[in-house]
């Protein structure tokens, strides 16, 4: 059966509620949106970029100063060390400066002696608190202080130099009492060399 | 509100979405950018404390030459003898083997005040009487031999003898800390 074009037309329901066009800024939405995601992923890779490269930074900055750290670290080892050594070495040099030799010293006065003269008492002591200073008591068996003067002289040509000296002349015996103090000959040109 | 603005709201909304997440990304690098900053300042302020350190180890050891050259020098003999026992036989040995006629001999261990390195000393307290010069020489060989050993006291006084000589010694010999 053939049906005529205008009953075809029939079939077709009027179309009253199609939706009104949207505004016209609001089309330009898809637009935006099509210009946001160009946008979003160029930025996103050039912010993806730099972040790999600010971690590559990072990372290698932390190893380096870690590496740093390892080397200041030995650094302060070897001062600390160092240290030690030379408080080690200052004990010993001042225990070495204060145990100068006795005997030379003793011989020095034995010897000075001269025939109508003898000892009669020697002690040196070394001071408790600071052994470079010899605390000296000669008793000797002299009727002048000439004796003592030799004595005094001898000591002094071993650069040991005499405080607080004091002396007691009384039949036949004199007694010297005074604190040695050993003084380096060569201290003294170092200074004057200096100056 | 009809599907053409629902659309639009669906389309703004994912636009939000990407503004959104392209500025957390770049949160994101921010962050790790300060963090790099940060480190290189780390490291920067590293490098000049160890060049400050390394500048004052050299100074240290320039200044600290002699005595450190004093000390590989001196620090031998104070090490042969680090004990009391080693120090009381040495010392007992020296005098019988100068064969003193020895009228009494004590040993005591003594602390040492101030020095951290030698914290204590063996003393002798020796007297002796005998002939004068074979005295002197022993006294003056044990100082030339044992150079740490210290002669804190020496009493002289007239033996019985005519040559004799009665001396009393007080020797330290100085226990170096291990």
């Amino acid at each position: 059966m053939q049906i005529t074009e205008h009953q075809i037309d029939d079939f077709k329901s009027d179309r009253k509620d199609i939706a009104p066009p949207l505004p016209a800024v609001l089309r330009l939405v898809p637009l935006v949106f099509y210009c946001s995601i160009a946008v979003a992923v160029i930025l996103s890779s050039i912010f993806a970029i730099q972040f790999q490269l600010a971690v590559q930074k990072r990372e290698n900055h932390k190893t380096a100063t870690a590496s740093v750290a390892v080397q200041t670290q030995d650094a302060k080892n070897q001062r600390t060390a160092l240290e030690a050594q030379i408080k080690k070495a200052t004990d010993i040099q001042n225990w070495v400066a204060s145990s100068r030799p006795l005997q030379p010293l003793i011989l020095a006065i034995t010897r000075s002696m001269g025939p109508r003269s003898s000892i009669v008492d020697l002690r040196l002591d070394r001071e408790a608190d600071n052994p470079s200073q010899i605390k000296m008591n000669l008793s000797m068996g002299t009727d002048s202080t000439k004796q003592l003067d030799l004595t005094v002289e001898k000591i002094a040509e071993l650069n040991y130099r005499a405080f607080s000296p004091t002396q007691t002349l009384g039949r036949g015996q004199l007694d010297y009492k005074a604190t040695l103090v050993h003084q380096d000959p060569f201290s003294h040109q170092n200074e004057e060399a200096h100056r | 509100m009809n599907n053409k603005h629902v659309s639009c709201g669906i389309v703004a909304l994912f636009i939000v979405v990407l503004v959104q997440s392209t500025l957390w990304v770049q949160g994101n690098r921010t962050q790790v950018q300060n963090e790099a900053s940060a480190a290189q300042q780390a490291e920067t302020d590293a490098n000049a404390q160890l060049n400050q350190e390394r500048g004052q180890l050299s100074e240290l050891r320039r200044q600290s030459t002699d005595l450190i050259e004093f000390l590989r020098i001196w620090q031998p003999y104070f090490t042969t003898i680090d004990n009391p026992q080693s120090a009381e036989v040495n010392l007992s040995m020296r005098i019988k083997e100068a064969n003193l006629v020895n009228l009494a001999q004590r040993f005591e261990q003594t602390p040492v005040k101030g020095n951290a390195s030698i914290p204590s000393t063996l003393r002798a307290y020796l007297t002796f009487e005998d002939d004068y010069a074979r005295l002197m020489n022993w006294l003056g060989d044990l100082e030339v031999k044992m150079p740490t050993v210290r002669t804190s006291s020496a009493r002289l006084s007239k033996g019985t003898r005519a040559n004799d000589l009665r001396i009393e010694v007080i020797l330290e010999q100085p226990l170096l800390k291990q």
